[in-house]
């Protein structure tokens, strides 16, 4: 044992010896080590991009003793290396060691790296300077006086965004001393040593947890050992694919808990759940911690992740629902309900209570098995992979046109042009004693008219639900339903309610034909939706098949009482216009969405920039107030709040004299980083739109948006304290 | 009184319109899912989608010709092998090249072609992607990143060539090759054992 380790160093000396002995050599050796730096060792390595080397904080190391070597790369401007989880792309650097016998060299050591974004995606890196502590054990037994020469070979990837992997081969020669104990600080190096151990971990966290969720993974650590103020917060995956490295972080503190909430990554379920925690304190002092998180439920209170909490969002539910009998899309078929009721009242009796149960009941029924259906479908294509949200249904156009016919005729027949069917008469309630299936039509369909409209009351509970497992979205989604139902139900199951409606008579026939009339503006609205969706091609063909059904029905009322051959031919020609307005109506998918012009988008006069979550930090580190605008083509409210709330001339007037940057998000096709800007705030889908006051809590603003709610939330933060109250 | 009705008609206009807010927006790639559909053209003009490509066996590879990474696949004749065995196999082949105008790797269909033919590369095709569309909709993070995709449309693997993340040629000989891992899982009727990995290279120039 004794003699080999005391003959290795020697060999190398000989074999260093012959290296040196042609002087020539060694020069053309060198000029080649600056394209192929790994062929001959040097001391710095430098390369184009990066000047790297190898330095001992000691000048002698003692026999038995431990002392730290320290891998400098010194790298150019905008350049950058990596950390040990790269992040999106990139490599960290490497190193191969070739050491006497007996001596033994440690992991290198990462500091606290810093986020690089690259376009969409982000590394984990370092700029300027990367200083990689290593620990290099001397044994014992080595002779004292003999120089301990080691070798270490190095490829580091350099990247600005394009990356250039280069190499080095480090020569080290380390005295060793008689003294016991641990040998002089070379003073030439003490800087360098100095800053890295500033940036190494402050410490090691115990006790955090990683909860996942559908859509989120949530990382809970005990505040204790982390400073009491804290300014900002970020989690560096110690592996690829636990988290998606370029999404946001967002953090908060409550109950002596910080959590995070990150965005699951490719192998979420699978990387280890370690890595470094960062923090900023209030004095902007910048603190790492290693946290080896265990993977389980989410401690207490943290436990229900998003803004609201689960039993609001039931409530929020029911509400939504109960408001929903109020919307003009669905008022009128639940106004002619009421009415088929109040004439349902002139039958006295148990069997004529029983029959206004059994309708309540079966109407009830329909409208939780739209909503089932509905959500089934949604929580399905959730599964799938693709990311839905409420209402997904209008976004293809042959259902709006769809839906349009269904308007339409509905208000052809309040306004009584058409008599329909005695089943799809009772849809409208007309008449009484249509028996149950016709109370379950008419649920169904209420649910049908009502889903378009849950969206922006529902918006906050449903971007909720469909982040929860699917029993419970399920859940959120029926209790929706039976809000609506709980009217109609509660009216025919209280007698005494049903009678303090008004007495039948000559004014229901006027109430009816003036329903007609919002049938037909919805008509219209989508009309105008599909002109959106699908440019004038689209509204061409619904406005035929509009023309096409009235006739149809016009056909079918004229000739009413016919002899029944002829009558016939007229029910052929009514089905042949019927379906000739759902062909025109199908042959809307066709047709491209038209692209909104420049022009047309900035209509507002608002000067907005691109949103990046680089640009909203930079901004909100400048302590200048942002409004977050988070928009797509496909979305009508979108056009339709910047055309009313964000056009005005005052408003933009107080946006410059507030120094108030505009951002806008395009959501028109996928865009990851609005994405997860979206599921931060709780959403998945848009509008979304959110004032940054210069300090304060960030404050989101509602979906429906008017001027007055801009511009007070504005003046709030201007005109001082928190802007919260707006 | 008088501002009564269209207050409340905008509001429930409004409110109906405010469906079309949630739109149908592709997630994250998902392994055992159905692969995104894209829609983009290659060097010869003609377009390609996933749609035109049912019932084929399609392999996507990311690439930027200037990246040390791919360079280390190609120089080697790795990846050229690689798409040789799977066009034969019955695979489609379509390299992509992400990179946006004026970005490294960015390539006019003929100088496309041309490093296609000076690297004897067999790929059934070479999509240019300039506007990053697909390569966001399938999350593609770095040159190379590979996808498998099965004859049924669903992503069966995606990730790195091999596990090796380094740019030294050496290193081929010795690596577990996951695509052709994944391609030997599929032709004996198995899962892909090794289904996700880390992309490694570098990062797409979007």
């Amino acid at each position: 044992m004794m003699l080999q380790s005391t003959e290795t160093p020697a060999s190398i000396l000989q074999r260093r010896s012959a290296c040196r002995g042609s002087f020539q050599t060694g020069i053309v050796l060198l000029g080649l080590s600056l394209f192929w730096p790994g062929l001959v060792p040097a001391n710095p390595v430098t390369t184009e991009n990066v000047t790297a080397r190898l330095v001992a904080e000691r000048m002698e190391v003692a026999p038995g003793d431990t002392l730290d070597l320290a891998l400098v790369f010194e790298i150019r401007p905008g350049w950058h290396t990596y950390w040990r989880n790269p992040g999106d792309s990139g490599d960290p650097p490497r190193i191969h060691w070739s050491l006497p016998e007996g001596v033994e060299a440690g992991p290198l050591r990462w500091p606290r790296p810093e986020v690089i974004p690259v376009g969409p995606l982000a590394n984990y890196g370092y700029s300027e300077r990367a200083v990689h502590l290593v620990a290099l054990s001397v044994p014992a037994e080595w002779p004292i006086g003999e120089p301990v020469h080691i070798r270490a070979d190095v490829d580091w990837l350099v990247c600005e965004e394009e990356c250039i992997p280069e190499s080095g081969r480090f020569d080290l020669t380390l005295p060793t001393g008689a003294a016991v104990g641990p040998g002089p600080i070379d003073p030439l190096q003490a800087d360098v040593f100095a800053a890295a151990r500033a940036g190494l971990p402050d410490g090691r966290i115990e006790g955090a947890v990683l909860g996942v969720t559908d859509a989120l993974l949530g990382l809970v650590i005990p505040s204790d050992g982390l400073p009491e103020e804290i300014d900002g917060a970020w989690f560096f995956a110690g592996e690829w694919g636990l988290i998606e490295h370029a999404a946001e972080q967002p953090w908060r503190l409550a109950d002596g808990l910080l959590r995070i909430d990150l965005s699951p990554g490719a192998m979420s379920d699978e990387a280890s759940p370690e890595g470094l925690l960062v923090i900023a304190d209030a004095g902007g002092e910048v603190r790492s911690y290693e946290v080896a998180a265990v993977r389980g439920p989410l401690p207490g209170a943290m436990a229900p992740d998003g803004p609201i909490e689960l039993p609001l969002a039931f409530l929020f539910a029911l509400l939504g629902g109960l408001i929903l009998n109020l919307m003009p899309c669905v008022f009128p078929i639940l106004a002619m309900k009421a009415l088929s009721l109040i004439n349902g009242l002139s039958g006295q009796g148990p069997e004529a209570a029983r029959e206004r149960v059994l309708h309540g009941l079966a109407y009830t029924a329909g409208v939780l098995l739209f909503f089932a259906v509905l959500a089934m479908l949604l929580l399905a294509l959730r599964a799938g992979g693709a990311a839905v949200g409420w209402g997904f249904q209008l976004q293809y156009p042959p259902f709006v046109v769809f839906m349009a016919y269904v308007f339409f005729v509905i208000g052809l027949s309040l306004a009584g042009a058409v008599t329909i069917g005695s089943r799809l008469m009772s849809l409208g309630g007309a008449r009484t004693g249509s028996g149950t299936a016709g109370a379950f039509g008419t649920g169904a369909l209420a649910a049908l008219v009502a889903a378009p409209c849950t969206a922006p009351f529902m918006g906050a509970a449903l971007g909720y639900a469909v982040t929860l497992s699917w029993p419970l979205a399920l859940a959120i989604m029926l209790t929706l339903g039976f809000g609506l139902a709980l009217p109609f139900l509660l009216l025919s199951l209280v007698p005494r309610l049903a009678r303090l409606l008004p007495k039948p008579g000559a004014w229901m026939e006027t109430l009816k034909q003036a329903l007609a009339f919002p049938m037909f503006a919805a008509a219209a609205w989508l009309v105008w939706v599909l002109s959106v969706q699908t440019g004038s091609a689209g509204v061409a063909l619904v406005l035929g098949g509009l023309v096409l059904l009235a006739f149809g029905l016009w056909l079918r009322e004229r000739t009413r009482g016919l002899h029944s051959a002829r009558r016939r031919w007229v029910l052929a020609a009514t089905s042949a216009a019927l379906v000739g307005a759902l062909y025109l109506g199908v042959a809307t998918d066709r047709l491209a969405a038209p692209t909104l012009s420049e022009g047309e988008q900035s209509a507002s006069g608002l000067a907005s920039e691109p949103y990046s979550p680089e640009r909203l930090a930079a901004a909100r580190d400048e302590r200048r107030p942002v409004f977050v605008n988070m928009t797509a083509a496909w979305c009508i409210t979108c056009l339709v709040n910047e055309r009313v709330a964000l056009s005005t001339a005052d408003l933009a007037r107080s946006f410059s004299d507030a120094g108030v940057l505009y951002l806008k998000g395009d959501w028109t096709n996928r865009d990851p980083a609005i994405t997860a800007y979206l599921a931060d705030h709780g959403r998945n889908g848009v509008p979304l739109y959110v004032f940054y006051p210069p300090d304060g809590e960030p404050q989101v603003l509602p979906q429906i948006l008017t001027r007055d709610m801009v511009l007070s939330a504005i003046r709030s933060s201007t005109s001082g304290s928190s802007g919260r109250d707006g | 009184m008088k501002h009564a009705f269209p207050k409340t008609f905008v509001v429930g206009a409004v409110a109906l319109a405010a469906t079309l807010s949630f739109g149908v927006a592709v997630a994250a790639p998902k392994v055992g899912a159905p692969a995104p559909d894209f829609s983009v053209v290659d060097t010869a003009g003609e377009t390609w989608s996933l749609g035109g490509l049912a019932g084929k066996k399609v392999i996507l590879e990311w690439t930027n010709h200037d990246c040390p990474y791919v360079v280390k696949h190609y120089a080697s004749d790795n990846m050229q092998a690689l798409q040789k065995e799977a066009t034969a196999a019955g695979y489609v082949w379509l390299s992509v090249i992400s990179s946006a105008s004026g970005k490294q790797g960015h390539v006019s269909p003929a100088q496309a072609d041309d490093l296609t033919d000076d690297r004897g590369a067999a790929p059934t095709a070479v999509l240019l992607d300039t506007s990053g569309d697909m390569g966001r909709a399938y999350d593609a993070k770095t040159t190379p990143h590979m996808y498998v995709i099965d004859p049924e449309g669903t992503l069966v693997y995606m990730g790195g060539i091999d596990d090796k993340p380094t740019t030294d040629q050496a290193d081929i000989a010795g690596a577990s090759n996951y695509v052709r891992l994944a391609m030997a899982d599929l032709a004996a009727g198995n899962p892909v054992a090794t289904p996700v990995t880390r992309p490694y290279g570098c990062s797409v120039k979007y």
